[in-house]
């Protein structure tokens, strides 16, 4: 079939195989590697992408249910024409990545937490990020960054 | 190529699924997708979306009627404001299911059709007395959930019937719980769950209760309902002696294999403990007497968790 999704704002318009994930569409046919190939069984978060509004683990989103979709990867999360937003400002200036490996996944998966209005307290925003692991356990830089951008916004 | 479809109505998709009876239905995929990939299912079995079918989707209430669809999301259910009032117990399973993102697209029919025996929101369904509608080449038919289940894996559903909705009813002076352990606090699949569901005969600490279901998941081929529990509590409140009766059924009524997650007599053990804890948490909410929010994860607080990692 064909599709036609939007991409970090960018309209696309592919055929895939519907049964296809949306992980080997993202990085096999549209070159975006931010997206990681992790652990393939939606336990580790390192291919989380937004998907309409909502974070979802890309490795097990079949491509026929998006169709019409809107997408943002890593690679759209700062937005046209900036390298980073305050997110990812936050997640260089805590020293929030170590390997790095999971760290698209937990910048997407934090900044739609974020959106939906986590509230700006350690215990939900952990909850919030439980399906992200890190095999560095660098968790409490992680959780500084997404909180002190969980307070800025509030201002 | 593999064979995809992706019907419109309940109806295309029943007609579908009955002259293909090789296809499996997918919803969120997130048991789906894995299983076909590893092999557990076949990976060339045709493939019927019913994520495209509007009258499949949605959580609703109709007085104190809740109306799932079946393509409604774990996320939805949990976010909703009523069922975290009104039906505690499957705002409670619901929000332990996953992670936020397997919670996003997981949804009420792939939990049931897919038939863990530690399937999360079975035994909350259970407990509310959770009827499911059935759609099939002769029609509709309605069955308890308590009886969706046939084993681990297996569902009631024949060859081109879809689940479609469920419905349950939560009536004034009514409250549920779920409770659960497991080795981790997110992430991890129910080593033992426990749902609670009380009717009293009025507000205040004198309440008694008039009617009182337990489900178990997790000890069992399936959830399993705890029998006999109203001739233990009906016309009296939940004494302490009461409920160290219920934590004696709940634990006889756990058939516990021992594996990673517990041994069966932990299992057994915690079966009873817990049930009894979920039952007088619902008997507190029909009788008015909760606080308010959520029981705590796994026993405690994801906050005091959070602290001691911290710290």
């Amino acid at each position: 079939m064909r599709i036609s999704i939007t991409v970090n704002g960018d309209p696309v318009v592919r055929p895939v195989d519907p049964s296809d994930t949306l992980l080997s569409v993202l990085r096999g046919q549209l070159h975006l590697i931010g997206t990681k190939w992790g652990c393939l069984t939606g336990d580790c978060g390192a291919c989380t992408v937004i998907v309409d509004g909502r974070s979802v683990v890309s490795c097990l989103q079949t491509v026929g249910q998006i169709d019409g979709a809107e997408i943002t990867t890593i690679e759209g999360i700062a937005g046209r024409g900036r390298m980073m937003n305050d997110l990812q400002e936050a997640f260089v200036t805590h020293g929030a990545a170590q390997c790095g490996f999971c760290t698209p996944g937990m910048v997407v998966a934090a900044e739609q937490l974020l959106r939906d209005g986590v509230e700006p307290d350690g215990a939900a925003i952990r909850e919030g990020l439980a399906g992200n692991l890190c095999r560095c356990t660098g968790y409490s830089k992680i959780i500084d960054a997404v909180l002190s951008v969980a307070l800025a916004r509030m201002e | 190529m593999n064979g995809y479809y992706r019907p419109g109505s309940v109806r295309e998709a029943v007609a579908f699924l009955a002259g293909n009876p090789e296809a499996v239905v997918i919803a969120g995929g997130t048991d789906l997708v894995i299983d076909r990939r590893l092999g557990r299912a076949d990976p060339q079995a045709p493939l019927v979306d019913v994520t495209g079918i509007d009258e499949l989707r949605g959580v609703r209430w109709d007085g104190d009627e809740l109306h799932l669809g079946a393509t409604a999301t774990v996320r939805e259910i949990e976010s909703d404001p009523a069922v975290i009032v009104r039906a505690s117990a499957l705002a409670e399973a619901a929000r332990v299911l996953g992670s936020v993102q397997i919670r996003n697209m997981a949804t009420l029919g792939g939990n049931l059709c897919t038939a863990s025996p530690a399937a999360e929101l079975a035994p909350p369904l259970m407990v509310h007395d959770a009827v499911a509608a059935i759609q099939g080449p002769n029609g509709e038919r309605r069955q308890a959930v308590a009886d969706f289940a046939t084993g681990p894996r297996t569902t009631i559903l024949g060859t081109g019937e879809i689940l479609t909705n469920v419905r349950l009813r939560a009536p004034a002076l009514s409250g549920s719980c779920y409770l659960r352990q497991t080795v981790r606090w997110a992430m991890d699949l129910a080593g033992v769950g426990v749902a609670a569901w009380v009717l009293t005969d009025r507000t205040g600490r004198e309440a008694a209760v008039q009617e009182a279901r337990v489900a178990l998941g997790a000890v069992a081929p399936t959830a399993v309902l705890v029998p006999g529990l109203e001739s233990l509590l009906a016309g009296a409140p939940p004494t302490t002696e009461r409920l160290g009766a219920v934590s004696a059924a709940a634990s006889a009524a756990c058939e516990p294999i021992s594996d990673t997650r517990g041994t069966a007599e932990h299992r057994r053990h915690v079966a009873g403990v817990l049930a009894a804890r979920a039952l007088s948490i619902a008997h507190a909410r029909a009788a008015g007497l909760w606080p308010g929010g959520l029981a705590p994860v796994n026993g405690r607080a994801p906050a005091a968790a959070s602290s001691g990692a911290r710290a």
